[in-house]
C-alpha cells in the first residue's frame, strides 16, 4: 500500500513539482530581465557568459590559501554526487525506466562506490565544517542544513541499499529522494541551475565591459 | 576394526566352506590370523585401506596441500580449508561471547564509575577566561572521524551481535534487511575512516609525542582518582596512549578491512580469516577505548567537551587538567575573556572571526 | 526420513568433469560458480587421485553457524540449503566451509559479490517446489521429483554417489569387500590388488605447493 505510493503516485508528484518548480524559479529569474546598457560594447556579452560559466569552475587562487580541504572537499563532493547520480547502472535504469527511455553507458560498480565515498567525504567536511566554524554557521540557515541534511539521507540510503535486493530498502531511498525534488525547488538547491544563471550574468557584464572575468 | 570386518565379509561372495572357515578366523584373535597366514607364504593383509592415507592428505593433517582443478577460482584446488574450523572457532566460541561480554563491561564499569566518582568538576569553578584549544580545522577532522567510526562501530556490531541479539527481537526477514543495509553501508563507508585516520595521524601527531611529565601522569593515575590533579602538557598521557592505539589498532582495522572488502587481488581464504581476526579484536578494542573517551568527554568530566564544540577552553579547566600547557599559554597572553569569545555568535561584533580564520589557515 | 549424502571414491573417479557440467548445466548456475569441482591431487604422478567435491551437507554446517543473518537450515532430508532472500553475501560462510562449497557470483572490489550459491543436493530452496521462482534463485529441484542429484547419476564410473547415507555407505561396504576379496583371491596386499598405481606419500613431493 505505501510501498505502492511511494512508487507510484508520490513520484510523479514530486517529478512534476521538481521539474515544474524548477522551471517557473528559472524562467522568473530570465522574466526580471536586464537594465539597458547604454554604453559602446567594448566586448561580446554572450562570449563572456559562455566563458565565465566554465571558467568560474576552477577555483579563485586567493581562496585555496584557507583551507586547502574543504576546496578539495567541494570539488569530490559536487563531482562524485554527479557521477553517482547519472553514470550509476541502478540510476540510469531508473531514469531510463520511469522518465527518459533511453539509457547510457554506465561505469563500473567499483567506480560508483568509489565515486559515493568521495561525495560522501565531501559533503561530511563540508556540512561539518558549516557547523563548526562560526562564520559557516553564522551564515547558514535552516535551508542550507535541510538542503545537506536531505541530500546526505537520500545518499546514505543508497548506500544502505547497495545490495538491490531489498524492495524495502530501495522505497527508503526513492521515498527520501522524492522529498528531496518536492524540497528542491524551494531551496538553495537550486544552485544546480542558477549558477549558470548568476555566472552568465557577470561573464556577460564583463564581456560586455571587454574584462575578462 | 577394518580388518576384521573386510575378512569377515569378504567371504560372503564365496562359497560356504569358506565362509565357514572365515568365520573361525573371526573367532581367533588378530596376532593369531597373521601368524597362519605368514607360514604359508601368503602377504600380509595388515597393509590398511590406502584411502588412509589419501585421506588424511586431503584433511591436511600433516601438511598443507593442493590439488588441480579444471575449476577456476581462489583456493579452489584446495579440498579441505584446514583453517576454516579455527576461523569458526574464534568467531563463534572466542569473539562474540568474550567481545560482547568485554565490551557490556565497560559499559557497566563506567557506569559504576561514574556512581561512585560523579562528574569531575572544575574544581575552581568556571573562570571568566578562555584559551583556544583546537582550531577549526582539528575540531573538523575529529568529528569528521567520529562520525564515521560512530557509523561503522554501529553497523559492524550489528552484524557481529545481530544473530543473538537482535533476530530474537525483529526475525529473521527484518534483521536480514538491517543487516543488508550494515554491510553494504560498512563497506563503502570503511575507506573514509582511513582517510580520516591519515588527517588525524598528520595534523595531531606532534603534539602527541610522549614527553617528560607522561610518567609521573601515569604513576600519579592521571587524577581521576583522588581530589588532587596531575600536571600535563596539550595532551596527557591517557590522551596520548588513545592517539597511539587509534593510529596502531586504526591502521590493523584499516589494511585488515582493505584486504576483506577488496576480494580481488586472488588473496586466499587464510588471508581472509587472518583479516577478519585483526578487523574484529581492533575493533572492539577500539570500540571499547572509545566508549571511555566518549564518556570522559561528555558526561565523565566537566568543560571537557568545549574545546572540541567551540574551540576553547576555561583558563580553570585548563589548568587543572593540562597545566603546563595553561600555564604557557596564560604567559604568552592567549587566554581570552569570555566576554570576546562570546561575541563570535554576535554578528554584529565578529571583530574575532578573522583571527578564527587565521588559525585555521595554519 | 532419509539422511542424502554425497559419497566420492576416489578409487573410481577418472577426472572427467561431468559432475560439474551436469551440474551447471541442470542448475543453470550463475557465471563463475561451479557448484561442484573436480580436484586432482598429484596430478600427472603415478599414483594420482580425483575427488569430486560440492556442498557435503554436514550435520552440523559450519556455514550455518558461522551466518550472521542464520540463513541455512537443514531440511528433513538432512539437506543444507540456504535462503538467498535472507542471505547478505558476507561471505562468512566462505571462510568457514571445509570444502569451499559457498560461492559468490562476483568478485568486485568493495566486497560486492551478489548474494551466496552453492549446492542444494538438487533441492532448489525454501520457495515452492519447481517453481520458476525457485529455478532463477536455486537451480533444479529434482529430489522433488524422486530424482537424485545430476552430478551422481551422470557419474560413468560411479564414483559418485549421491542419496540416502544407509544405502550410499551399503554400497561402499560392499566395494571395499570387493576389494578385500582381491586381495583374498590374489593373495596380494589391499595396496597391490589394486587397479591402479596406489596413492602414496612418496609421489606427494610434486604436489607440494
Amino acid at each position: 500500500m505505501i510501498a505502492q505510493f511511494i512508487d507510484g503516485p508520490l513520484w510523479i508528484f514530486s517529478l512534476s513539482v521538481f521539474l515544474i518548480g524548477v522551471t517557473w524559479r528559472i524562467v522568473t529569474i530570465l522574466m526580471a530581465g536586464n537594465r539597458k546598457d547604454l554604453a559602446t560594447p567594448r566586448g561580446s556579452a554572450s562570449a563572456g557568459a559562455i566563458r565565465t560559466v566554465f571558467t568560474r569552475s576552477v577555483y579563485e587562487r586567493s581562496a585555496a590559501t584557507r583551507g586547502r580541504l574543504l576546496l578539495v572537499a567541494g570539488y569530490l563532493f559536487h563531482i562524485g554526487l554527479f557521477v553517482l547520480l547519472f553514470f550509476a547502472q541502478p540510476h540510469i535504469d531508473f531514469i531510463a525506466e520511469r522518465i527518459t527511455g533511453l539509457s547510457w553507458t554506465a561505469i563500473p560498480h567499483w567506480a560508483f562506490i568509489l565515486s559515493a565515498e568521495l561525495a560522501f567525504l565531501g559533503l561530511l567536511l563540508l556540512w561539518i565544517h558549516r557547523l563548526l566554524s562560526p562564520v559557516t554557521r553564522m551564515l547558514s540557515d535552516l535551508d542550507d542544513h535541510l538542503g545537506s541534511l536531505l541530500v546526505f539521507l537520500v545518499m546514505l540510503t543508497g548506500c544502505l541499499a547497495l545490495a538491490q535486493s531489498f524492495e524495502s530498502l530501495r522505497l527508503i531511498h526513492l521515498l527520501l529522494a522524492e522529498l528531496l525534488l518536492i524540497y528542491f525547488p524551494f531551496s538553495k538547491l537550486m544552485h544546480t541551475f542558477t549558477f549558470i544563471l548568476s555566472r552568465g550574468y557577470t561573464g556577460a557584464t564583463m564581456g560586455r565591459k571587454g574584462v575578462n572575468a | 576394526m577394518y580388518r576384521v570386518s573386510n575378512l569377515s565379509q569378504a567371504g560372503l561372495g564365496l562359497k560356504t566352506g569358506v565362509l565357514l572357515w572365515l568365520l573361525w578366523l573371526l573367532l581367533l584373535p588378530l596376532e593369531t590370523v597373521a601368524d597362519t597366514k605368514q607360514p604359508k607364504g601368503m602377504p600380509s593383509t595388515m597393509v590398511l585401506n590406502p584411502a588412509a592415507e589419501l585421506w588424511r592428505d586431503v584433511r591436511q593433517r600433516d601438511m598443507p596441500i593442493s590439488g588441480t582443478t579444471q575449476v577456476k577460482g581462489v583456493d579452489s584446488g584446495v579440498l579441505i580449508n584446514a583453517n576454516g574450523d579455527k576461523w569458526r572457532k574464534f568467531r563463534m566460541q572466542q569473539l562474540i561471547p568474550i567481545g560482547g561480554f568485554l565490551l557490556l563491561g565497560i559499559l557497566v564499569g563506567l557506569a559504576v564509575f561514574y556512581m561512585v566518582r560523579g562528574k569531575v568538576k572544575i574544581v575552581g569553578g568556571e573562570s571568566d577566561r578562555k584559551l583556544p584549544r583546537y582550531t577549526s580545522y582539528e575540531r573538523l577532522i575529529h568529528w569528521f572521524m567520529a562520525s564515521i567510526f560512530l557509523f561503522l562501530a554501529i553497523t559492524g556490531l550489528i552484524i557481529l551481535f545481530g544473530r543473538p541479539l537482535l533476530i530474537p527481537i525483529f526475525g529473521k526477514e527484518i534483521f536480514s534487511i538491517i543487516a543488508s543495509a550494515s554491510k553494504e553501508g560498512h563497506n563503502l563507508m570503511g575507506p573514509l575512516f582511513m582517510v580520516a585516520l591519515i588527517l588525524v595521524f598528520v595534523k595531531f601527531v606532534r603534539r602527541n609525542i610522549y614527553q617528560k611529565g607522561d610518567m609521573s601522569w601515569l604513576l600519579r593515575g592521571g587524577g581521576i582518582i583522588g581530589k588532587k590533579h596531575v600536571p600535563s602538557n596539550f595532551f596527557n598521557m591517557g590522551e596520548k596512549s588513545m592517539f597511539w592505539m587509534l593510529v596502531l589498532v586504526g591502521s590493523v582495522i584499516v589494511v585488515s578491512g582493505l584486504v576483506l572488502i577488496f576480494p580481488v587481488f586472488g588473496q586466499s581464504r587464510e588471508w581472509m580469516e587472518l583479516a577478519h581476526v585483526g578487523h574484529a579484536i581492533g575493533a572492539i578494542l577500539m570500540i571499547g577505548v572509545i566508549l571511555g573517551h566518549i564518556y570522559i568527554g561528555s558526561i565523565g568530566m566537566e568543560g571537557a567537551i568545549d574545546g572540541m564544540t567551540t574551540g576553547y577552553c576555561d583558563l580553570n579547566w585548563a589548568k587543572e587538567h593540562h597545566d603546563l600547557w595553561a600555564t604557557q599559554m596564560e604567559k604568552r597572553g592567549e587566554a581570552i575573556a569570555n566576554e570576546e569569545v562570546n561575541r563570535f555568535s554576535d554578528p554584529d561584533t565578529n571583530e574575532y572571526l578573522g583571527r578564527e580564520l587565521r588559525e585555521a589557515d595554519k | 526420513m532419509a539422511r542424502m549424502k554425497f559419497y566420492c571414491d576416489p578409487e573410481r573417479c577418472i577426472e572427467c568433469n561431468a559432475c560439474v557440467t551436469a551440474c551447471k548445466n541442470e542448475n543453470e548456475v550463475p557465471w563463475g560458480v561451479n557448484r561442484r569441482r573436480v580436484v586432482t591431487i598429484n596430478d600427472g604422478d603415478e599414483g594420482e587421485r580425483s575427488l569430486s567435491v560440492a556442498c557435503m551437507h554436514c550435520s552440523d554446517a559450519p556455514c550455518a553457524t558461522v551466518c550472521p543473518v542464520d540463513c541455512f537450515y537443514t531440511t528433513q532430508d538432512g539437506v543444507v540449503l540456504h535462503d538467498k532472500d535472507i542471505c547478505i553475501g558476507c561471505g562468512y560462510c566462505f571462510y568457514a566451509c571445509p570444502f569451499g562449497a559457498p560461492q559468490f557470483p562476483e568478485d568486485g572490489a568493495f566486497a560486492t559479490r551478489g548474494k551466496m550459491d552453492k549446492c542444494t543436493f538438487c533441492a532448489g530452496g525454501p520457495e515452492a517446489d519447481n517453481s520458476s521462482e525457485e529455478h532463477r534463485k536455486y537451480g533444479s529441484n529434482r529430489l522433488a521429483e524422486g530424482k537424485l542429484p545430476l552430478c551422481a547419476e551422470m557419474c560413468s564410473t560411479k564414483a559418485l554417489l549421491a542419496g540416502d547415507s544407509d544405502t550410499i555407505s551399503e554400497i561402499y561396504r560392499k566395494r571395499i569387500i570387493n576389494r578385500s576379496a582381491s586381495v583374498m583371491a590374489r593373495g596380494v596386499s589391499y595396496r597391490d590388488a589394486s587397479f591402479r598405481a596406489p596413492y602414496s606419500a612418496a609421489s606427494k613431493s610434486s604436489a607440494k605447493e
